[in-house]
C-alpha cells in the first residue's frame, strides 16, 4: 500500500488549507444563519418615512394623517415642490401625500384621487397606496352607515392600531421556518469543491509528473495496482471530507438535525456533491499541470459555481438567464434538492420526483466530468 | 568476479514514424561491470534505456536481463533493478526521508527492513543532515543524490543510471562517482550514461560507443583506445611557421592529422615509438624556436570523436 500511504502523505501537507477553508465555511453558515434565519423567523411591517403636506387641515385630512402615522414614521416637510423632490431624490423620504384643499368633498364624497408623490415602481409605494385606500375605503362605508365623520375617522384609527396575528404555514416540521442545518447545507458544495478540488488536484499533479510516472512504471508495483492504490486514496479523502461535513451540523444543531425526517435524504444529496467533488477534482488535477494554477482555477471553479447555482444566494434572487445557465452545472441541482429539503417534511408525489431527478442528474453530472477527465488523461498520455 | 551474461538485447529496433531510433542495437553486459553506455543527444541511449525497463515498446529484437524475457508486467525482473532518472523523480511535497521510504517501499514490504535499508541509503548518499526537508531546498547536487538514494535504497542487483550526475558541482560529482564504485563493489551492475567523457572513462569497465541507434564499439576504454588510429598528440606552444614548414611535418612519418592555429601546432600521429622526438629533430634541423611542448596519450573523446565523427556534446 505504498502509494496509498504516498497519497495520504501528501494529503496530510494540504491539511492547513483544508482547515482553512472549513473555517472559512463554518463562518460563512452561521453568520448567514444569524442574519437570514433570525428574519424569516417572525412577522414584521414594514415602515417608511413618508410625508403628510395638509392643505386641508379638516377632521379626515388629520385623521389620515394619524392613520398613516401608525404604520410609517411621519416626517415634517414644508409645503414646498423643489424641496420634496431633492427629499425624495435622496430618499429621505419615500412617499408624499399632499391632502388637498375640501378634501372630505373631494376624495371622500368625490371620485378624486389624492395626489401622492411616490418612487416610481416601488414596492413601498404600492404599500402606502393600499394603507390609504383602505383608510379611504373604511372611512367612506362608515359615513354611510350612519356614523358621523368623526366616529368614522376614529374608528378606522382604533381598528389599525389591532396588530394582525401571523403564522407561518408548517410544512417541514420546522414551524415554518428554515432549519438552521438548512443554511449549512446550502452552503456545503462550496466546501465540497473547494476543498476536494484544491487537495486532490495537487495529488493528481504530483503523481502526475511524467519523471515520477515514470519511475513508478519501473517499479515493483503492479500499474494496476498503483492505480487501485490511487483511487482508494481518493475515496478515503473524499469520505474524509464528507464525514467532516456531516458530523458539523450534527454537532452544531444535535437532535434539531438528527431528528429531521429529512436527515437521510440530506446526507444522500451532500453525498452525491462529493461524488460530483471527486470528479471534478480529477479533471482539473487532469487539465492544470502546474501546482501554482491550481489555487487559481479551484477558485473559479468553486466561487463561480457557488454564485451562479445559488449556493450563497437564494434561487429566487438570482436572474432568469442565470437560472437556466446553472442548471448545466451539478450543484444547481443540488441546491434544488436542498430547497425541497429545507422546505418540506413530507413530498407530494411531484416532489418526490423532482427531488430523485436532482440525485439522479448530480450522479450523471459526476459520471460525465469522470468520463471527461478520463478522455483528456488518456488524450494527453498518447500525445 | 564471475562473468554471466546478466542483460542481452538483440538486433532491438524501435521506430518513431519515419525516424529509426534503434537501428537493430545489440548488447551484452555481464554481471558485476559498470557498463558504460555513450553516444551523442539522440543517439538513442535513452531509447535503448527505456525499452530496457520495458517502459517503451519495440518494434523487433528481444531483451533478456537475468535470463528472463523482459516485459511490461515482468515485476520478478524490475523488483531487482533500480532506477536513477535523468530527471529528479521525487514528490516535492515529501521530505527527503519519505521520498526514499516511498520509493523504497515500491520494492519492500517489510516495514523494519526499509526502514534499514533507508537508513542506509542516507547514509550512503550523505544526506543525514537533510532527512526532514523538501527537496525545494535542497541544492541542485544534494538532489542529485537524493534521487539516486531513490534508486539504490532497495539494493538492486543492477542499477541503471541516466546522467545522473548532469548540473552537479564538481564536488558532488567526486562524490555520486565513488558512491557509484562502491555500489558495483558490494555487488550491483551498474549500466551508466554520461555526457562526462571523464566520468565514464574513471568509473567504467566496459563502453559501448552507439550512434543512430546503433552499437559503433563496445570494450574497455584501453580496447577502445586501440580500435582507433591516434597513437599520440603532440601540441607545440609559440613557434613561427610558414607552409612550407607545416607541409614538412606533414611528411614525417605516422603523422596523420595537423592543425596550426594562434601558434599553437597540433600534430596526430599514429601509434609508433620516438613521435616526439622525430618532430622536435625536424624544428631544431629547420632552426625554429618553440616554447612549451605537451605529448597525450589518446583519451576517449579521442576515440569518440574518430568514432563518431563529432563530439560528445553535438
Amino acid at each position: 500500500m505504498t502509494v496509498y500511504k504516498g497519497f495520504l502523505t501528501i494529503t496530510r501537507r494540504n491539511i492547513n488549507m483544508m482547515i482553512l477553508y472549513l473555517v472559512i465555511f463554518l463562518s460563512m453558515a452561521v453568520a448567514a444563519q444569524k442574519i437570514t434565519g433570525d428574519n424569516i423567523s417572525g412577522f414584521e411591517q414594514v415602515s417608511l418615512n413618508i410625508a403628510v403636506i395638509d392643505r386641508d387641515g379638516g377632521e379626515l385630512a388629520k385623521g389620515l394623517a394619524d392613520y398613516l402615522s401608525h404604520y410609517h414614521t411621519l416626517v415634517d416637510l414644508p409645503d414646498d415642490p423643489s424641496i420634496l423632490q431633492d427629499r425624495m431624490f435622496y430618499r429621505e423620504v419615500y412617499y408624499v401625500v399632499t391632502i388637498p384643499k375640501n378634501f372630505e368633498e373631494c376624495c371622500l364624497e368625490g371620485e378624486e384621487m389624492l395626489p401622492v408623490t411616490k418612487v416610481p415602481g416601488s414596492n413601498s409605494g404600492f404599500y402606502v397606496d393600499q394603507q390609504i385606500n383602505t383608510f379611504m375605503n373604511d372611512v367612506r362605508i362608515l359615513t354611510k352607515s350612519g356614523f358621523s365623520l368623526t366616529e368614522a375617522v376614529s374608528d378606522v384609527i382604533e381598528n389599525c392600531k389591532e396588530e394582525a396575528e401571523v403564522t407561518l404555514v408548517d410544512k417541514n416540521g420546522f414551524g415554518g421556518k428554515q432549519p438552521l442545518h438548512a443554511f449549512m447545507y446550502q452552503y456545503m458544495p462550496y466546501i465540497l469543491i473547494s476543498i476536494l478540488c484544491y487537495s486532490l488536484s495537487y495529488i493528481m499533479i504530483a503523481f502526475r509528473n511524467p519523471d515520477v510516472k515514470q519511475r513508478m512504471m519501473c517499479s515493483a508495483i503492479p500499474i494496476r495496482s498503483q492505480n487501485l492504490q490511487l483511487v482508494l486514496g481518493y475515496a478515503t479523502v473524499g469520505l474524509g471530507v464528507y464525514g467532516i461535513c456531516t458530523i458539523i451540523p450534527v454537532l452544531m444543531y444535535g437532535k434539531s438535525f438528527i431528528n429531521d425526517p429529512n436527515m437521510a435524504y440530506y446526507l444522500l444529496n451532500s453525498f452525491l456533491m462529493t461524488l460530483v467533488s471527486l470528479s471534478l477534482s480529477f479533471l482539473i488535477g487532469t487539465l492544470v499541470s502546474k501546482e501554482e494554477v491550481v489555487s487559481a482555477v479551484v477558485n473559479v471553479v468553486s466561487l463561480g459555481m457557488s454564485f451562479l447555482c445559488g449556493v450563497f444566494v437564494d434561487m429566487e434572487i438570482l436572474g432568469k438567464g442565470v437560472r437556466t445557465f446553472a442548471q448545466f452545472l451539478p450543484a444547481y441541482w443540488y441546491e434544488v434538492a436542498n430547497g425541497l429539503l429545507s422546505n418540506n417534511s413530507t413530498f407530494s408525489h411531484g416532489q418526490q420526483m423532482s427531488l430523485y431527478t436532482c440525485f439522479g442528474l448530480q450522479v450523471l453530472f459526476a459520471a460525465a466530468i469522470l468520463g471527461v477527465a478520463m478522455v483528456v488523461s488518456r488524450v494527453r498520455e498518447t500525445a | 568476479m564471475q562473468s554471466t551474461n546478466m542483460i542481452k538485447i538483440e538486433n532491438l529496433v524501435k521506430r518513431y514514424q519515419n525516424l529509426v531510433a534503434l537501428d537493430h542495437l545489440s548488447l551484452d553486459i555481464q554481471e558485476g561491470e559498470i557498463f558504460g553506455l555513450l553516444g551523442p543527444n539522440g543517439s538513442g541511449k535513452t531509447t535503448a534505456i527505456n525499452c530496457l525497463l520495458a517502459l517503451l515498446k519495440y518494434d523487433k529484437g528481444t531483451i533478456t536481463i537475468f535470463g528472463k524475457n523482459m516485459q511490461p508486467n515482468s515485476y520478478d525482473i524490475k523488483q531487482q533493478i533500480g532506477v536513477v532518472m535523468q530527471n529528479v523523480a521525487v514528490f516535492e511535497q515529501m521530505s527527503v526521508r519519505e521520498n526514499i521510504d516511498y520509493f523504497c517501499g515500491l520494492y519492500i514490504r517489510d516495514k523494519a527492513k526499509r526502514r534499514q535499508l533507508v537508513d542506509e541509503a542516507i547514509a550512503f548518499t550523505g544526506l543525514e543532515d537533510f532527512t526532514k526537508m523538501r527537496p525545494k531546498k535542497l541544492s541542485g547536487g544534494l538532489l542529485r543524490r537524493l534521487n539516486i538514494a531513490c534508486g539504490i535504497v532497495h539494493k538492486p542487483r543492477l542499477i541503471i543510471m541516466d546522467e545522473p550526475t548532469v548540473a552537479v558541482d564538481p564536488q558532488s560529482r567526486n562524490k555520486i562517482l565513488e558512491g557509484i564504485v562502491e555500489l558495483n563493489r558490494q555487488g550491483s551492475t551498474i549500466i551508466y550514461t554520461s555526457h562526462y567523457m571523464e566520468e565514464v572513462e574513471q568509473i567504467c569497465t566496459r563502453i559501448a560507443i552507439i550512434d543512430h541507434g546503433h552499437v559503433l564499439a563496445t570494450g574497455t576504454t584501453e580496447e577502445l583506445k586501440k580500435m582507433i588510429k591516434t597513437g599520440e598528440t603532440i601540441t607545440i606552444e609559440a613557434i613561427a611557421l610558414d607552409e612550407a614548414l607545416l607541409a614538412g611535418i606533414r611528411k614525417l612519418p605516422h603523422v596523420f592529422e595537423l592543425s596550426y592555429e594562434d601558434q599553437i601546432l597540433k600534430i596526430k600521429l599514429g601509434k609508433a615509438q620516438h613521435n616526439l622526438v622525430r618532430i622536435l629533430n625536424y624544428l631544431q634541423e629547420k632552426d625554429i624556436s618553440f616554447g612549451r611542448v605537451f605529448s597525450e596519450l589518446p583519451t576517449l573523446n579521442d576515440v569518440f570523436l574518430e568514432i563518431t565523427g563529432k563530439e560528445l556534446r553535438d
